[in-house]
């Protein structure tokens, strides 16, 4: 009963994360709203777009219900684009991770907030209507319900047709994998030039990763800032740099134990005054 | 539907994260959370998974009704909500699977000692008794019954070494930063702060990463 695998999310299950990634389909047929756990789907209409999670995406277009559009960083420019900014402009770190979103606010014309913040749960149309003792209340009450529920991918619209492009989202090898098997007709430009540039783009972010490890031993071998790596490269090497970084810490835990009780030392040695041992060598003479 | 649905549905300007959502996002979270760290993270307080089973269980009683009628357009919305149920269940199953491979794995340490059974949930924490109340017997009954009286106990603390096995708090883990956090690190050789962006996916100690977790301010991945 109990789960037998090892901590970490192994690379089905980032796949199947992944698959909550919101696309944008154009429906070839009217569907009504589907009333789901995670929330009611949107009527489709042809030929309106609509967006829907990756895996009922998938259904959709394998029964040629519906197309999906690719997100926009999936076009060769774009992806020619970050292999260039991978290599040549940056050839250390991974390219950053899209930014997060903003919406422009009815309530304040010409202000831009943050979509995905605490504030902006709060509706800014129904904000300008009501008075503010009502306002803050209702904001009291959701920061009180949920504290921290800022999202985070696969619930970011990242591959959502408008999402930027020249930015990798989280789980961008999975997305593109699943968009040009399953809908690769629905592709901007032949799924073979797609393929091609993706394959460089994970050799290139590949040996990226490998030489990850030679930057930990910089930082004492104990932490390492990875920004704008992908979901499935993570799952990839998880086993590998957590059990180097656990390896490390367990062979050289005596030798940290040391050097904290040193510190320690140290620390109480300067809290009773720099030149407490002087002090004490009157105090004996006396 | 009236014209007011239809005009919320285009509407640019509200874009109020649905409660649906934010339940599956914080489920999401709390499978992940529970599937990475190394120890048994607190049960959600927010009453999050009685209202997810209560879902589970309203969409189920839809599905059995709704497979009476063999209209082929309910059909596929059927086909849809089954789907959706299956990736539902499965995320509360892993996730309760993995905290039963959590307790089952440092039982003792999680039922004797008082904040760490807080912890638990209460069929969990019946679990975990049941389970090492059957286990002991076992042993009694097999081998540990002809020692002498006092070698009997699993949890015995004599000569300063206990019994009880600790879940490894120091294991590396992997989080994504929510906000922009400075974060006290831990190392071999050196401790240091280091200053986070919001998005930054860091690996580093759970030991280090936990307050954070805790607030809300990072999540694991």
């Amino acid at each position: 009963m109990a789960l037998p695998l090892p901590p970490g999310l192994t690379q089905n299950e980032v796949a199947f994360l992944a698959e909550m990634e919101m696309v944008t389909v154009v429906p070839r047929q009217r569907l009504d709203s589907i009333d789901l756990l995670g929330g009611k789907t949107p009527q489709l209409r042809p030929p309106h777009r609509a967006q829907l999670p990756l895996w009922l995406a998938l259904l959709l277009k394998k029964q040629r219900r519906a197309n999906i559009v690719p997100p926009a960083w999936m076009h060769p420019a774009s992806l020619a684009e970050i292999i260039h900014r991978e290599t040549k402009e940056d050839p250390e770190a991974f390219s950053a991770p899209p930014p997060p979103p903003s919406r422009a606010l009815y309530s304040q014309p010409g202000t831009a907030r943050r979509l995905n913040h605490h504030a902006s749960y709060l509706d800014d149309f129904t904000q300008s209507q009501q008075d503010s003792q009502q306002q803050q209340q209702q904001q009291q009450q959701q920061q009180q319900q949920d504290p921290n529920s800022i999202l985070s991918p696969p619930f970011l619209p990242s591959n959502v047709a408008e999402s930027p492009a020249g930015y990798l989202p989280y789980h961008w090898l999975e997305v593109a994998e699943a968009l040009l098997t399953h809908a690769g007709d629905d592709m901007p430009a032949p799924a073979g030039e797609v393929r091609s540039l993706l394959r460089d783009l994970v050799e290139v972010r590949a040996a990226k990763m490998r030489s990850s490890t030679s930057a930990l031993e910089g930082f004492g071998d104990a932490w390492l800032t990875l920004r704008g790596v992908g979901a499935m490269e993570l799952a990839e090497n998880r086993a590998f740099l957590a059990g180097l970084v656990d390896g490390v810490r367990k062979i050289g835990a005596s030798a940290e134990a040391t050097r904290r009780e040193e510190e320690e030392e140290a620390r109480r040695g300067g809290e009773y005054g720099g030149d407490g041992d002087e002090d004490s060598d009157e105090d004996m003479g006396l | 539907m009236d014209i007011d649905d239809i005009l919320r549905e285009v509407d640019p300007i509200s874009h109020q994260i649905p409660q649906e959502t934010r339940d599956l996002q914080d489920l999401t979270r709390a499978w992940v959370a529970e599937r990475s760290t190394p120890e048994l993270l607190p049960w959600p307080s927010n009453g999050l998974f009685e209202r997810i089973n209560d879902k589970i269980k309203r969409q189920i009683e839809r599905v059995e009704e709704m497979t009476g009628d063999m209209d082929p357009k309910t059909n596929f919305a059927l086909i849809v909500i089954q789907t959706e149920l299956e990736r539902y269940k499965y995320l509360v199953r892993s996730f309760l699977r993995s905290r039963i491979a959590k307790i089952d794995k440092h039982l003792l340490h999680y039922i004797s000692n008082d904040t760490l059974r807080t912890r638990m949930s209460q069929i969990e924490e019946a679990y975990a008794r049941r389970h090492q109340l059957l286990l002991h017997n076992h042993y009694l009954n097999s081998f540990l019954g002809t020692f002498p009286p006092a070698m009997q106990n699993l949890n015995d603390t004599a000569g300063n070494i206990s019994m009880i096995d600790n879940p490894d708090l120091d294991s590396a883990v992997f989080i994504r930063l929510l906000k922009d956090a400075e974060i006290e690190c831990h190392g071999v050789d050196v401790d240091g702060v280091l200053t986070g962006k919001e998005g930054d996916i860091v690996i580093l100690r759970w030991s280090d990463a936990k307050a954070l977790v805790e607030k809300g301010d990072a999540e694991l991945v």
